[in-house]
């Protein structure tokens, strides 16, 4: 094998880290899975919401839609367990291991996978699920906080960003420590992509307390709405993101120029 | 015409031969698709803040035909659509110089609405199409990234382009609302077409009072309200691309490498 190529953790016969089935694979899978999730609950929401959701004391609504409540949240506090646990237990494993060109490249690309998914759960919980909330709110009466579109949105879609957002910094503290490794504490770039998760449920709280006082959604641009928007403004944080790592990209491509070339120049001299 | 040769000082010609080795490096791990993966992936999320920040602050108006008065309408769209493409603007702007990020952004966010009102309010809530469509803001955030190609001044496209926003999104979204602004009779009243689909189609949670929005006061202007509102509206763009600045700078290119040190 090609002592290079070696040197940089490729594998002949493998994928390389940026094939579309190597590194990429983890944002196909995630976006496929959220598209899905997006899909039954969609369509849950369209053969329910009119049949069963319009009354919360009603016992198609405990069927339908409590249960669905509780199914969410379950769903993510489980898939948040056991993947922080996963991340964390193997993380600490793989900090005191040499780490090649290849597989920090192939790391970066699983980080924008993830990355990429908790781009498309806000992209859901920002554009796709208010649109139907508003629809809803303005044309149904409001009887509960657990309303048939606030299920999907504020119970799955708001926190799964929060354990999608909190995830990718997990996985970028243990994997990819040249750019979040514990000497650099704790980038801001992640804090604002973290805290724009984490205010949702702060704003949550304040709208449905909010909409305890005013029921009905009169305007849908009312004012104790606006503290929304700080979500889709923060998560610019994302940005910094793909800066910080594309900055890094750059550092492991300078690193093999400067070792791997005059090796090459050596070899072929000799 | 003959071109002059420019005698290159010292630090330019290294400037331009370290520009000239990036250009011609070859890398074994950055290729194409880091860039379809950023660009791609990147959608999501600029549609989704430019939608939820168009929804919050101006979401009534751009919901119903028959909210598109020329009262709030410019003042509320024009404020809620310059935010995100001026945040995109300034990014892609430093990172690659590319006046392109308003123009990307008003894709995303036509993508975004046209989803969301179709699936949303028309599949799911049965609200005719002609009577929830969205706005388009593509037309205006071209022109807002061709001022700042030639300004090159991000202060002179928010002075030239907050106030020429105002104007176009009013402008390009008049083509498709003039049709329902025709007179109609109805139940032996004089109404627009719009206003008839605001009292056909039943919004149970929107009381009376705010059925009708225009105002009797701003009669008094006639034809020039909606010009008094797109000038207000221009100011109001001109202090909305400053907000989308400060999310450009200071939330998503600041930063970049930068650490918390205490916790």
């Amino acid at each position: 094998m090609d002592s290079t190529l070696e040197a940089m953790g490729l594998e002949e016969g493998r994928y390389r880290p940026t094939d579309w089935l190597g590194g990429w694979k983890t944002l196909f899978w995630s976006c496929g899975l959220l598209l899905l999730a997006n899909v039954f609950l969609w369509v849950w929401d369209y053969k329910y919401a009119f049949t069963a959701g319009l009354n919360s004391n009603s016992h198609e609504f405990t069927l339908r839609y409590r249960t669905l409540f509780w199914g969410e949240l379950l769903t993510v506090g489980a898939f948040a367990g056991i993947w922080y646990g996963w991340l964390v237990r193997t993380g600490r494993a793989l900090l005191n291991t040499e780490i090649t060109p290849a597989e920090e490249v192939r790391r970066i690309a699983v980080l924008w996978g993830i990355i990429g998914a908790t781009s498309l759960s806000l992209y859901i919980e920002a554009s796709f699920w208010p649109n139907w909330d508003g629809a809803w709110h303005q044309t149904m009466v409001r009887d509960t906080a657990l309303t048939p579109t606030h299920i999907p949105m504020f119970y799955f879609f708001f926190p799964l960003s929060v354990v999608l957002a909190l995830g990718a910094y997990l996985y970028g503290r243990f994997r990819i420590p040249a750019v979040y490794g514990a000497d650099k504490v704790f980038p801001w770039s992640f804090f604002l992509l973290i805290a724009a998760a984490v205010l949702e449920f702060v704003q949550v709280a304040f709208n449905e307390w909010g909409h305890s006082l005013w029921l009905s959604e009169e305007f849908f641009a009312v004012p104790f709405h606006w503290p929304f928007v700080t979500y889709g403004w923060l998560a610019g944080g994302m940005f910094a993101v793909w800066g910080e790592t594309i900055l890094r990209l750059f550092d492991i491509e300078k690193a093999i120029r400067v070792v791997e070339l005059p090796r090459q120049t050596a070899a072929a001299g000799s | 015409m003959a071109s002059t040769p420019v005698a290159l000082s010292g630090a330019e010609r290294q400037r331009r031969l370290e520009l000239r080795e990036l250009l011609n490096a070859k890398y074994v791990f950055i290729d194409r698709t880091w860039d379809a993966v950023f660009w791609i992936t990147a959608i999501f999320i600029v549609a989704g803040a430019a939608d939820i920040t168009k929804l919050l602050f101006a979401g009534d108006w751009d919901f119903w035909t028959d909210w598109k008065d020329p009262q709030w309408w410019p003042v509320v769209t024009a404020f809620a659509t310059i935010i995100i493409p001026s945040a995109l603007q300034y990014i892609q702007w430093v990172a690659w110089r590319f006046p392109t990020g308003a123009t990307y952004t008003c894709c995303c966010l036509f993508l975004a609405t046209w989803i969301g009102r179709f699936f949303q309010w028309h599949v799911a809530e049965s609200y005719p199409m002609n009577f929830v469509w969205p706005i388009s803001t593509v037309p205006a955030g071209i022109i807002l990234d061709w001022i700042l190609m030639k300004t090159r001044s991000f202060i002179l496209t928010s002075l030239i382009g907050g106030g020429a926003w105002a104007i176009l999104v009013w402008a390009f979204n008049y083509i498709p609302l003039a049709p329902y602004l025709q007179p109609a009779q109805f139940m032996h009243h004089v109404l627009t077409v719009s206003d008839v689909q605001g009292i056909a189609y039943i919004r149970s949670q929107t009381p009376e009072y705010l059925r009708h929005i225009e105002r009797g006061a701003l009669r008094s202007f006639l034809g020039e309200t909606q010009y008094v509102s797109l000038l207000f509206g221009g100011t109001l763009a001109a202090v909305g691309y400053w907000v989308g600045q400060f999310i450009g700078r200071y939330l998503a290119v600041w930063p970049i490498r930068r650490y918390i040190k205490t916790l």
